[in-house]
């Protein structure tokens, strides 16, 4: 193992899936411990420090929600990125709350998951709390309270659709962030749609709209042609 | 009215059984009624009374019996009332069980055909010598893969859509329209087809209606995307939209082959493929979306379609408009 190599922790109970994402994950520079249960990858990831902690859901003797709810309780702020599980639909709503920052549907592509572990690495501030696991989101005189699901904004509420609030709490938390529309869909919608970018650029308006953030000047929200948008003001995090 | 077993029949002779009593003790205990209210000289009701007064058991006892024989006929009404419904619950499981055994048998199928290709993909990965055969055999793999993820994240949908609450904002139906004929201008196996969308000019603007926006553009780009898949590139097909006051109609028609008549029926079932479709690529799940979508918002669908001329498939959603059209003011 040299020195620079990041470590991941990978805690899938599925041999298939382990035993072929870590070699995927060593080929692209990352050391990896495989665990295949919620107590080992708590252990593990108390004793060995990895940067990046995967956890799948459903597990054996610990799920991986319960393990994220205790490492956060322990203050390890580990940044963690939950392996979603198809046909739960509160699941990704239920990763953000719990602190995740990230996640991914299942199946997906490993590319993807690499993407996202060096997305989440990159914005990764070791030992500090991520904007993830936050729950009242702060950038200048705006504002997201996501245990109410209430945006505000000079101490006004902002009338939002979910969908749009939802768009705005994925951008605060990845802030200075470049998202793709694509990220966004699967993120916020959690399937792919026709239309997809249309549908984004739809809830981008609005959410530019209720926020009064002119795309031309934004104070918020900026797009990025041809990729997506980026959440420019910088973001607080409390509670 | 009445309970169930041994109890209520119980119930229903009790007034018989009262009566019978009431007759005994009546006829032992009675006192003899004057004569003179059983004779007709002080009128009809006097001598009603009387008899009435001097058989009080015999009315009681046939009172006992209408009222038996009426409990009698309500009770029954109610058993049989009850294995009807009864009937009518085992049918409905029946049909439920099976409905998940037919979606099993299709879930089987749909699962099977793309995890044999895989197989014999990987089986020739290892096995054939030459890149290109290689490469090929890594193309068909994940093909393989492509369709059991499409399967897979369909049945998520479907799924989802049983779980998760709609959103309900207001809807621009023409706008809503434009973007799935823009979306399907660039669906990669059909780019350059075209969609004809037909839009009234009157009412202006067109009336809104209330709903998931982005569930509808799926709904109405799943048929658009059907009709592609079974049309030609020489066919039309259109997306047209009236509104009749009360509801917004939707329509996606295609001049293709039409659907067989015995196929119509099922069409809009779980994973169920027409006779024509088997070599036509897609989940099988794609118009039971488009079922499940219109029914959350409260709204119909129906299909028709034909095989000889004049030949074609329309299908038709109905939606109910948000608000009410132009005010009806006269009407044969």
């Amino acid at each position: 193992m040299s020195p620079d190599r990041s470590t991941l922790l990978l805690a899938d109970d599925d041999p298939t899936i382990a035993d072929s994402l870590a070699p995927f994950l060593e080929r692209a520079g990352f050391h990896v411990l495989v665990v295949s249960d919620g107590v080992s990858a708590l252990e593990k990831a108390q004793t060995h420090h990895p940067e990046l902690i995967i956890l799948d859901v459903l597990m054996p003797r610990m799920d991986g929600r319960e393990t994220l709810r205790r490492l956060r309780k322990a203050k390890i702020w580990t940044p963690t990125i939950l392996l979603t599980q198809v046909g739960e639909a509160s699941e990704r709503a239920l990763a953000l709350e719990e602190g995740a920052d990230d996640y991914l549907n299942k199946p997906f592509d490993p590319h993807e998951l690499l993407a996202r572990i060096r997305a989440v690495l990159r914005r990764a501030r070791p030992g500090e709390r991520s904007l993830s696991a936050a729950w009242l989101l702060t950038a200048n005189d705006l504002s997201i309270d996501r245990r109410a699901r209430r945006a505000t904004l000079a101490g006004e509420t902002v009338e939002l659709t979910p969908k749009a609030l939802s768009v705005l709490e994925y951008l605060m938390t990845h802030s200075d962030e470049a998202v793709t529309r694509e990220r966004l869909l699967e993120a916020v919608w959690g399937w792919e749609y026709p239309a997809g970018t249309r549908t984004v650029d739809t809830r981008m308006a609005e959410l530019r709209r209720a926020l009064d953030d002119d795309p031309a000047k934004p104070r918020f929200i900026e797009t990025i042609p041809g990729e997506g948008y980026r959440f420019i003001a910088s973001v607080h995090g409390e509670g | 009215m009445f309970k169930k077993g041994w109890v209520n029949l119980l119930l229903v002779f009790l007034p018989l059984a009262a009566g019978v009593v009431a007759f005994i003790l009546i006829n032992l205990f009675s006192q003899s009624v004057p004569p003179f209210l059983v004779t007709s000289d002080f009128g009809i009701l006097a001598f009603v009374f009387g008899m009435t007064i001097r058989n009080l058991g015999t009315v009681v006892l046939i009172l006992g019996i209408l009222v038996t024989a009426l409990f009698l006929f309500f009770y029954n009404r109610s058993l049989r009332r009850h294995e009807q419904t009864q009937i009518l619950i085992d049918d409905v499981k029946q049909e439920a069980e099976q409905g998940r055994r037919r979606f099993l048998r299709r879930l089987d199928h749909e699962i099977k055909n793309p995890l044999t290709g895989l197989r014999a993909a990987l089986v020739n990965m290892q096995e054939v010598q030459s890149s290109v055969d290689r490469q090929r055999a890594v193309e068909n793999a994940n093909y393989a893969v492509e369709r059991l993820t499409r399967l897979l994240t369909d049945l998520r949908k479907l799924s989802d859509l049983g779980e998760r609450p709609i959103e309900r904002t207001q809807v621009d139906v023409p706008d809503l329209l434009q973007d799935v004929v823009d979306a399907a201008h660039v669906l990669p196996p059909y780019r350059g087809r075209e969609v004809n969308l037909l839009i009234p000019k009157v009412p202006s603007p067109f009336p809104m209606i209330t709903g998931d926006r982005d569930l509808l553009v799926l709904a109405v780009y799943n048929l658009v995307e059907n009709a592609f898949k079974f049309t030609c590139a020489t066919d039309s097909v259109e997306i047209r939209v009236s509104e009749d006051g009360r509801a917004i109609v939707i329509e996606v028609a295609d001049s293709g082959a039409g659907v067989p008549t015995e196929d119509l029926p099922k069409i809009f079932e779980e994973l169920y493929r027409g006779s024509n479709t088997r070599s036509t690529d897609g989940s099988g799940l794609g118009l039971a979306l488009v079922n499940r979508i219109i029914a959350l918002h409260d709204g119909q669908i129906h299909v028709r379609s034909s095989q000889e001329d004049p030949r074609g498939t329309v299908f038709t959603i109905r939606l109910p408009a948000a608000k009410k059209g132009l005010v009806l003011l006269a009407s044969n």
